[in-house]
């Protein structure tokens, strides 16, 4: 929320739609009129953004106003959740409240025993998934990030190889995770190739269309001033793409996420995915949907803290009037 | 005075036939590394499944090839891809109706937008992966459970695009209707209505994508039947052949909708916009 | 000394999808230019300008004909200033300037402050183009020209894209920052009145571009545009654009 301030305030008061007409001037037709339908499009966001409008609190009383403040309002998004939870809660035996996960993940960390079960697996699993990834990434996104840019600089090389890209985007992770399961077994090797195999075409891609959306004419100009080929590369090349690459890698660290737990649920003997199956199979919902609020909340917490902030920091030279709904609601 | 230009009209189209055939060279190149591509690709595929694996592990493109020929043209195909897409279909609508709702509701009112940016922002960073195993604990194996939970992933992505195609109407043209006495419906069907559908159909399809991906995940975790279970069974059977072929069909289906049904609606309606 | 010379120039495109029908760009230009001259090619749209000043830059090939741009016998510099300012957008107007250089040391970054000084736009250095108005963005593209320090100043409708008055003040400006270092120019424009302030010679251009006429033009500098002198060889300019489309009409009828 707090980014939200430093945008430009939206120009167009209530009574002055067009950010021109002087207030003096009779307007034809008077698109005040509260009895007419357009008054109630006289408050269209032209910014789009989440804000409410402090100027219209002004004839609110002071619980209702308190009540339309930002956090005010987050907290109550919250708590929305939080009782959808706990009505599934009561609804469904097989859904834990949310007591019982907390409980039981502090026994996983801490060690003991529940219900008989001896308990306490926790950095293990939780290191060994992280290793995993992070090896897995640290292949797939380079190599994603130099078949893009063969794919964007080169025609020769996109006639070869788009389409393959494309057939690689559209399988689901879910199949390249059985694929890997099935060609390396319960070893570390399947979960890295699935994430590596799912990371690739989406980085590719992403990098390819950041190299091909850079505008020709700013390519004429470095041949026109002879730019030197270090400069044109890191500039030129690196700069434009940047946005783009950084959607590309967002994306890799999500589905390689994804497909990481598809192939630690299915076929692994270690792991966050592992470790909820194992407690999905031994009936403790609370330990299976802890696990996998766990592996929830590490990438939504990768994803905004990190990875969104990132990628508004290469976009800051685009500085737009206004933003789109999922531009501004991050989708 | 003028000056005649020194270059006569036979050697300029003599010149332009040289630059045209340039031009139509460097296309039939382009087609030929296209045609090359698939070649290789073919043909790594081969080598794969001859040399790095065996074609018990990764099955030959012809095995696949005639795979999913005998799924279409037995009955399994029938049954299966049927219960995915109405249970897609049934989840899509209920996003459908849910989001013009909401979306009318964040275009018009900025408390709402806030709560709804706030829950939207949450559950679209969850991987869809927790979300069907989620589906598996709340709703067991059941139909209900692949229904809501695709409904719960398509909802944003509608209601977003309902919400921009309302705020990105030209207000002009709605003070324009009432300073021609239009009434209220007359302006919601002659211009809130067109002028939003193509953004709302852009939600549409993108949600029919992340729909269709969704159904699959949950189907391979909570259901009895469907393509994402026929994945999973094939899978679990050591099968990678059923596997591939079911993915491969899969993977059509989602084509078909994409550029079959929703470009060509898109098409329509912007050529009677444009 | 600078030299550009153009023999028997040639541009023809292609076809394309969007456009199916060959286009004569530029059909056997021949001119040269030596010294410190500044010299204007006018025509309407479609003679080719821009393809000119593009193969000129050695940005476009020619179809057939040469084009040899030298300083002392050796090829010379451009600096170009583009209809559109053509500024890096992610990256800071300093950056900008930096980028056409190949090293980027103190002495380059002083350089570079120094001209954007110079079109008054040193206290921007730090913003990204976006945040600049046209005419700013323009102003850095001028410096970025001369940052080089070019043999050959090659300018393609560079007031084109910006309102009147703004074009008006940018045209003095450039007019001083030329008499100033007296580079070999080029500068391609469809307005004749912009040509008489500027130009010591008018190269004229036909559509299929085509060498028609060629005068100079006399005048003390700096020039106003409502100096009756002025004036006076627009007025000339004018009847020889006007003969030409006569002629070309009526050798279509004769013909």
């Amino acid at each position: 929320m707090t980014d939200v301030a430093q945008r430009p305030p939206a120009a167009p008061g209530p009574n002055d739609p067009y950010g021109q007409v002087p207030r003096t001037a009779p307007a034809q037709p008077r698109p005040n009129d509260p009895t007419t339908f357009a008054s109630g499009f006289q408050e269209l966001p032209t910014l789009p953004v989440g804000d409410l409008r402090p100027a219209r609190d002004a004839g609110y009383s002071a619980p209702r106003r308190a009540l339309r403040r930002p956090w005010v309002v987050q907290l109550i998004a919250f708590l929305i959740l939080l009782a959808v939870w706990q009505y599934l809660t009561v609804a469904s035996d097989r859904v834990p409240s949310i007591d019982n996960i907390l409980s039981f993940m502090w026994t996983e960390v801490t060690g003991g025993s529940h219900g008989g079960m001896l308990v306490g697996e926790f950095w293990g699993p939780l290191g060994l998934s992280l290793q995993r990834y992070a090896i897995g990434l640290a292949i797939g996104i380079p190599a994603g990030a130099v078949l893009g840019l063969a794919l964007g600089t080169s025609s020769w090389v996109r006639g070869l190889l788009n389409d393959t890209t494309l057939v690689l985007l559209a399988l689901p992770a879910v199949v390249w995770a059985f694929l890997a399961s099935l060609w390396f077994g319960l070893t570390s090797t399947a979960p890295i190739v699935a994430v590596v195999l799912t990371a690739i075409p989406f980085v590719a891609i992403n990098f390819s269309s950041g190299v091909r959306s850079i505008d020709p004419t700013l390519m004429e100009m470095s041949k026109a001033y002879q730019v030197s080929r270090r400069n044109q590369t890191v500039d030129l090349l690196l700069g434009g793409t940047l946005p783009n690459a950084f959607t590309g890698v967002r994306l890799a660290f999500t589905t390689g996420w994804n497909s990481l737990l598809i192939v630690e649920w299915f076929g692994a003997t270690a792991g966050v995915g592992w470790r909820a199956r194992f407690w999905y199979d031994a009936l403790r919902y609370a330990g299976f949907v802890g696990w996998i609020l766990l592996f929830v909340l590490l990438i939504t917490l990768l994803d905004r803290l990190v990875l969104r902030r990132l990628e508004r920091h290469a976009f800051q030279w685009n500085q737009k009037p206004t933003l789109s709904f999922a531009e501004d609601w991050g989708m | 005075m003028l000056t005649v230009p020194s270059v006569t009209p036979d050697a300029i189209s003599e010149l332009s036939a040289r630059e045209m055939r340039r031009a139509v060279v460097r296309r039939w190149l382009f087609r030929f590394s296209v045609l090359i591509g698939w070649t290789a690709f073919i043909g790594v595929w081969y080598l794969f499944s001859r040399l790095v694996f065996n074609p018990q592990q990764l099955p030959e493109p012809h095995v696949v090839a005639t795979e999913s020929w005998t799924i279409i043209t037995e009955q399994d195909v029938r049954t299966h891809m049927q219960a995915s897409l109405l249970r897609v279909l049934a989840g899509f609508l209920l996003a459908a109706v849910v989001s013009c709702g909401l979306g009318w509701l964040i275009a018009y009112n900025a408390w709402w937008r806030t709560l709804l940016r706030t829950i939207v922002q949450f559950t679209v960073s969850t991987p869809i992966v927790a979300l069907a195993i989620l589906t598996l604990v709340v709703f067991g194996v059941s139909s209900l459970g692949p229904i809501i939970t695709t409904a719960v992933v398509a909802t944003p992505y509608i209601m977003m695009n309902v919400a921009q195609g309302l705020t990105g109407v030209d207000r002009r043209l709605i003070v324009m209707s009432e300073s021609f006495g239009r009434t209220r419906s007359q302006i919601i069907t002659g211009v809130l209505l067109p002028s939003s559908l193509i953004s709302v159909l852009a939600g549409a399809r993108l949600a029919f994508a992340v729909a269709w991906r969704m159904e699959l995940l949950t189907e391979i975790f909570a259901a009895s039947e469907g393509v994402g279970f026929q994945i999973r069974r094939s899978f679990e059977s050591y099968d990678v052949r059923g596997m591939i072929a079911w993915t491969v069909l899969y993977i059509v289906v989602m084509l078909i909708f994409e550029n079959l049904v929703f470009r060509q609606i898109e098409r329509r309606l912007q050529g009677r916009t444009a | 000394m600078a030299t550009v010379l153009i023999e028997n120039l040639t541009k023809i495109y292609p076809p394309t999808i969007t456009y199916p029908h060959r286009v004569q760009a530029l059909g056997g230009v021949n001119m040269s230019v030596t010294g410190n001259v500044f010299v204007a090619v006018l025509g309407p749209s479609g003679s080719g300008k821009t393809t000119l000043l593009n193969i000129v830059a050695g940005v476009e090939t020619p179809t057939s004909g040469s084009v040899r741009a030298v300083q002392d016998g050796v090829p010379a510099q451009v600096g170009y200033v583009f209809q559109e300012p053509r500024l890096l957008p992610w990256r800071t107007v300093l950056n900008n300037m930096l980028y056409v250089q190949d090293r980027k040391s103190d002495r380059s970054r002083r350089e570079a402050e120094f001209y954007l000084t110079m079109v008054g736009l040193n206290e921007v250095a730090h913003l990204y183009p976006s945040q600049l108005s046209a005419g700013m963005q323009q102003r850095v593209g001028i410096a970025r020209a001369f940052l080089v320090n070019p043999d050959i100043l090659l300018m393609d409708e560079p007031f084109s894209h910006m309102d009147a008055l703004t074009g008006r003040s940018l045209r003095e400006y450039l007019q001083r920052v030329w008499l100033h270092t007296r580079k070999t120019a080029l500068f391609v424009t469809h307005d004749v009145s912009e040509a008489v302030e500027l130009a010591d010679r008018i190269v004229m251009l036909r559509p299929g571009g085509v060498v028609f006429d060629d005068i100079p033009v006399n005048l003390p500098r700096p020039r106003h545009p409502d100096d009756p002198a002025v004036r006076a060889v627009e007025g000339e300019v004018l009847r020889r654009f006007d003969s030409m489309e006569a002629a070309v009409r009526f050798g279509a009828q004769a013909g």
